[in-house]
């Protein structure tokens, strides 16, 4: 059975801490905060940056999108001008321009939505305190024997609440 | 700020939704009345009775209404840009004001782009300027510098939204759980179902930093592009290669005054002093006396240059613009609000007195106007042969809508900050530092 376990703490390296020493005793664990963590949580998890695969994908398809309706528009109606190419040189390279920045930006949140998994509206795990003044400590994969000690290890390491938790 | 803890902070973004005076409300239905009766009521009369109720004429076919749609598109400069530029440089005293901020790019676009419809004439017609299969075969013409302005406020305005929503989606479940009745489901799916893990602050932080980084080099050309509407004509006082730069740097110049007009205003309404410090004016004034004099610079530049050409054409538009009544008044109240004006906040007292920066900052956003104004009607009632020359003279349905369109931007503003949290909560809380055992850690 896997009963997880959330403890709330009030400090953030007290909260590493006990996410250390969980993790490296085989728990899965889930830190929440109410701000960003940055170097505090290296430590704790390092994560890739796959977010610059999905900008660069848009900025690409978007590069390809204002050339092509640049140049398109310009070969499906043309207008004969004295002196001036139909393939206009400086609008394509404008539009191009812009293109890239539009459809990088919307990749870019769409990398978000798929890697972050949102929107989420199902059954989660969470604490409304956890949005306020608390950093969170969510343990997870605990045999059910060993419940009541990793409750006692989070309250060791100075968790202010610790709860055994369901999603809801 | 020391002495605020993690939950006044939410308690206070949270009251200035939920806890409204009547004078909120009676300045948001007074605004939204104006904004109705003058702007609305206005274009209403001038599509039914044609764009002869304005005062353009031949060879003036723009007029104040392009000198509004710059004008608003240069206050939109304020807040994405800026807020961009201060997250990319790390700078700790964006995160009180750059919401608000951003929130004014996105009204102050969309202001722009009314206007745009009300210049059309017959704005149903918009969707000519999208390209679509049509049985005529007719596809839209992107030689057009008209046609550059369409895609670049249109990416503008998607990316800022993009910005702004992004940016406010741990505060919007911040809000989600403190708030009760019809604002919890709103509030619940706005925020995604945003928990706070390491995770979603990870991919967060990532990609808002890719938005920052499309959004500069886009704040710029978007501005340069609106310049281009002018300075690729051959019209003499348009065609001039400064304007690119000289329209990004009044930009900059008129969005940040429009943020310090904004949140002296708004500090005080909405009793946030605490967050919106005088540390935050000494700052953008400071910002704003850099622009003034960049703007300063550029203008005699504008002027010498055209000066030192020497041509007629060239010579009798400055000549109207800077010494023709009544031009003649508007430029040089423009120089005394944009160039003078702003040396006061070479001292520091003046820069954290908010009466001064209220009134050097209203003074800015009259000057660039005025500056868009001037550019608009003191080159094309000049053009070449002065048997075309026509002076331009707005009618009261164009000064209408212009007083309209402010009374519009602010009453978007009013109920932004009813249902939007106007001051970053998790951002704020960085400012005071993450807590560790031995106290708290800045960044």
């Amino acid at each position: 059975m896997n009963q997880p376990v959330l403890g709330l703490f009030k400090y953030v390296d007290s909260m590493v801490e006990a996410a250390v020493s969980m993790k490296d005793t085989g728990y899965t664990v889930t830190v929440f905060s109410p701000i960003p963590l940055g170097v505090e949580l290296d430590p704790v998890v390092m994560r890739p940056n796959y977010i610059r695969y999905f900008a660069l994908f848009g900025a690409f398809i978007g590069l390809i999108f204002g050339v092509v309706l640049a140049l398109g528009t310009a070969a499906l109606y043309v207008l004969p001008r004295g002196g001036l190419p139909i393939w206009p040189v400086t609008p394509t390279l404008l539009l191009a321009y812009e293109s890239i920045i539009l459809c990088g930006v919307i990749w870019t949140l769409i990398g978000f939505f798929i890697i972050a998994r949102k929107p989420n509206f199902g059954k989660q795990i969470y604490d409304p305190k956890l949005s306020l003044d608390s950093f969170g400590l969510l343990v997870e994969d605990i045999r059910e024997d060993k419940v009541e000690e990793v409750e006692r290890l989070l309250e060791g390491f100075g968790a202010d609440e610790v709860n055994r938790v369901e999603k809801s | 700020m020391d002495n605020i803890s993690y939950n006044e902070i939410n308690d206070d973004v949270v009251r200035t939704m939920t806890k409204t005076t009547w004078k909120y409300w009676a300045l948001l239905i007074f605004c939204a009345s104006m904004a109705g009766v003058l702007w609305f009521g206005a274009w209403a009369y001038q599509i039914y009775a044609g764009q002869g109720v304005t005062g353009l004429n031949t060879p003036t076919f723009w007029g104040i209404y392009l000198a509004n749609f710059v004008f608003w598109i240069g206050i939109s400069h304020s807040g994405t840009l800026l807020s961009a530029i201060l997250f990319i440089t790390a700078t700790p005293w964006r995160r009180s004001i750059y919401r608000s901020a951003e929130a004014i790019t996105f009204f102050s676009v969309l202001t722009a782009a009314v206007f745009i419809f009300v210049h059309m004439g017959r704005p149903w017609n918009f969707y000519w300027t999208m390209p679509y299969f049509t049985t005529r075969e007719l596809w839209v013409n992107f030689t057009s510098p008209i046609m550059f302005d369409v895609f670049a406020i249109s990416t503008y305005m998607t990316s800022s939204v993009i910005f702004l929503y992004f940016g406010s989606i741990p505060d919007l479940a911040a809000v989600r759980d403190k708030v009760t009745g019809w604002r919890k489901p709103v509030y619940t799916y706005l925020s995604l179902g945003w928990r706070g893990t390491d995770a979603e602050w990870h991919w967060l932080s990532k990609s808002y930093t890719f938005f920052a980084v499309f959004i500069i080099p886009l704040a710029v050309s978007v501005h340069s592009i609106v310049s281009w509407d002018f300075a690729l004509s051959t019209v003499p006082g348009l065609n001039k290669t400064i304007f690119a730069p000289y329209f990004v740097v009044g930009a900059i110049f008129s969005g940040t005054a429009a943020i310090v007009t904004l949140m002296a205003c708004y500090r005080k309404a909405m009793k946030v002093e605490k967050y919106i410090t005088l540390m935050h004016f000494d700052k953008l004034c400071m910002l704003l006396l850099v622009m003034s004099l960049l703007w300063s610079y550029i203008n005699v530049v504008e002027v010498f240059s055209g000066w030192y050409a020497n041509t007629s054409a060239e010579n009798e538009t400055l000549m109207y613009r800077m010494f023709m009544k009544p031009h003649a008044y508007m430029y040089w109240l423009m120089i005394l609000t944009n160039s003078i004006l702003p040396l006061l906040f070479i001292f520091k007292s003046l820069r954290r007195s908010i009466f001064i920066c209220i009134i050097v900052s209203i003074g800015i956003n009259v000057g660039m106007w005025i500056e868009r104004y001037l550019i608009v009607a003191t080159s094309l009632p000049r053009k070449f042969l002065p048997n075309m020359w026509h002076d331009y003279i707005p009618s009261l349905i164009e000064i209408s809508m212009t007083i309209g369109s402010i009374f519009f931007f602010v009453m978007l503003f009013l109920i932004f900050v009813k249902l939007w949290p106007s001051i970053s909560i998790y951002e704020v809380k960085e400012d005071i530092g993450i807590p560790m055992r031995k106290g708290f850690k800045r960044h």
